[in-house]
């Protein structure tokens, strides 16, 4: 073995493509364990990575580690450089001298209207902030390579670094508002000149599949949690006939590619349905 | 290159897997192609199953000992590691307790199952989805919020249900939706638990208590009856009828061929065969399904007490009485009985200790 080529030998995460030294058991950007073999099921899901407990990933100059199974909490070590935004309502404990402060977003009114946090919080560094969900389920650890953009549930994200552009876009058509149930907006995140980090919450399990161009599957509205933004999603509906009262209907989610669709088990109920 | 069994990476040449102690594939004897299950003459209770030879040492491939699933009876080939009809763990089978409740098998990630022609892989372990791959001609149906993703090409329909009057007053679901091959259609529910295979047998029936049910392939019938079970309580004016396993129970039957039924359980699942006559005690939420034969009635109990002031309801307990022949299975995380501690204005048939 030449000390030449070793430089060359290393593994690559599958879930996230992050090349790591060959002797790491967890993945350096994502956690995933790089000793376990993925589970796919046969139609072609991919499980997301179970982080085993206690794995640490960097990002930036930052770490996070993931503490926990069943409802895992994710606490982040920032760096003096480095700073994350997140929706208040998942922090679960901070260092009182990590300093708070408030992302400007515009169509907040909107937004507040259609029920979702317009504030976005920044936590800046050095020092510890701990995040959680209110939910049996999985962090789903999403690093954003430069030119990614990707889609995902409103609420679903737990945690994002400061490098990555936040904005939401609006689901159009009425059918989407009343009936899709997948409400009215979308978070997106861009990511510029630098990659950064992206956290999201799936209740339940969380399975990705990637479709090819032209291909489409249809979820329950409910199930949805992320996508690249090359994969359009348009609701459809189907009636449900009982004889009488003209029966119910159904709305599914017709998902078409190029590109990543992540969906969870513990489907979101809506008011609407 | 991975251990096929635990998934660890393994060691360049490695003829054992350093994490579980399995025998590398490339060295294994070639196991048989899995057969689709023969069908089961008859049901055979859970007490017959045997300790299968240690999975570290896989037998010679000339000796195929066929042994039955201590859930669900079917027959297990010596090469596989999960059951085919249920997708239990063979290695954590046969897991009683003193008491004589068998532990529902733990089950693999990814664990297959087979029906038919088709299959169902459940993936996932806090929500597991039920992923089924269903062949041409066979089909599935499932209330349909139960619906996780479809293939876009999959059609679904609805079935129609008797006395779909009394269920919309039940609170039950009205529409009952299916789906036929080919395609691939999973399912999965709203909330953390288990997913239960039932593999229903030729002539044989369970009753499962209201909302539990998940899908069920097409050969099975499908039917349901009321409880009977009731009390009614009364506060000031107001009346209140209450059902502790439900208004109503769903009843799934077999027909020719060996069906399947999934269920949702809220935390660990437990079963025990009653012998005739054979009563138990249970709380009547954590009951999850019943063979038909096993009769089932409130019972209350009073302890023992030096002072009988402290109103009519504070020293009653409510029980559901399971009367054998017959399997009863419960789960350990059950909902909250309401109206249990109100006074009692009257009740279905009931036994009653006082101590």
């Amino acid at each position: 073995m030449s000390t030449a080529a070793e430089p060359f030998e290393r593994l690559q995460c599958q879930w996230c493509q992050s090349l790591n030294e060959k002797s790491a058991l967890a993945c350096r950007s994502c956690g995933a364990p790089l000793d376990v073999r993925n589970l796919v099921s046969e139609s072609g899901w991919r499980e997301a990575p179970r982080i085993r407990d206690m794995t640490e990933i960097h990002f930036s100059s930052s770490t996070c580690q993931v503490e926990g199974e069943i409802v895992p909490v994710a606490e982040i070590n920032l760096s003096p450089s480095d700073a994350i935004f997140f929706e208040h309502h998942v922090m679960l404990w901070k260092d009182q001298t990590v300093p708070l402060t408030l992302m400007a977003l515009t169509g907040g009114f909107k937004r507040a209207f259609a029920g979702m946090p317009f504030l976005i919080s920044v936590a800046s560094g050095p020092g510890r902030i701990a995040f959680s969900r209110d939910a049996t389920g999985e962090l789903v650890v999403l690093p954003l390579h430069p030119g990614m953009e990707l889609d995902v549930r409103e609420h679903a994200f737990l945690l994002c670094s400061h490098q990555i552009q936040y904005s939401f876009i609006r689901i159009k058509g009425l059918a989407n508002i009343l009936f899709g149930g997948q409400g009215m907006y979308m978070d997106r995140f861009v990511t510029a000149g630098a990659p950064g980090l992206l956290i999201l919450h799936g209740y339940g399990n969380v399975f990705e599949r990637v479709l090819q161009p032209g291909e489409t599957i249809m979820l329950e509205p409910g199930a949805f949690l992320y996508k690249d933004s090359t994969v359009t999603m348009d609701v459809e509906f189907q009636k449900l006939g009982t004889g009488f009262f003209g029966g119910t209907t159904m709305s599914l989610a017709r998902m078409t590619g190029p590109g990543r669709v992540g969906i969870q088990s513990m489907y979101v109920h809506h008011k609407t349905e | 290159m991975f251990c096929e069994k635990c998934g660890s990476r393994l060691v360049e040449n490695a003829r054992f897997c350093g994490g579980c102690g399995a025998m590398v594939a490339a060295y294994a004897p070639a196991p048989p192609p899995i057969q689709p299950p023969a069908p089961v003459p008859a049901y055979v209770p859970p007490s017959v199953a045997r300790p299968l030879p240690s999975p570290a040492a896989p037998p010679p491939a000339a000796i195929v000992r066929a042994v039955r699933c201590s859930w669900c009876g079917s027959p297990l080939d010596a090469s596989v590691t999960s059951c085919p009809g249920c997708g239990g763990s063979v290695a954590e089978m046969a897991l009683a307790t003193h008491s004589g409740w068998l532990q529902l098998p733990g089950r693999k990630d990814m664990a297959k199952l087979q029906f038919g022609q088709s299959t169902c892989q459940i993936e996932g372990i806090y929500v597991p989805v039920a992923d089924f791959k269903l062949a041409p001609g066979d089909s599935v149906y499932f209330a349909h919020h139960a619906l996780l993703w479809k293939d876009s090409a999959l059609a679904i329909t609805t079935m129609p249900l008797k006395g779909a009057w009394k269920r919309l007053f039940a609170g039950m679901p009205l529409i009952m939706t299916q789906a036929a091959g080919p395609g691939h259609i999973a399912f999965s529910r709203d909330a953390p638990g288990e997913l239960i295979a039932v593999p229903i047998h030729p002539g044989q029936s369970v009753d499962v208590r209201e909302h539990l049910f998940l899908t069920a392939t097409g050969n099975v019938v499908y039917d349901w009856f009321q409880t009977g079970v009731w009390f009614s309580t009364k506060n000031g004016d107001e009346t209140e009828t209450h059902y502790p396993v439900g208004a109503f129970m769903d009843r799934f039957s077999g027909t020719q061929q060996p069906g399947l039924l999934l269920l949702h359980a809220a935390g660990n699942v437990f079963v025990r065969t009653l012998a005739p006559g054979e009563a138990m005690l249970v709380k009547p939420t954590a009951l999850i399904f019943k063979d038909p034969a096993v009769q089932m009635h409130l019972h209350f109990e009073h302890p023992q007490t030096g002072f009988t002031s402290w109103g009519r309801w504070s020293n009653r307990y409510l029980w559901l009485r399971v009367v054998g022949p017959g399997r009863v299975a419960v789960q350990s995380a059950f909902e909250h009985l309401h109206g249990e501690a109100s006074y009692m204005q009257g009740h279905s048939y009931a036994t009653e200790t006082r101590w």
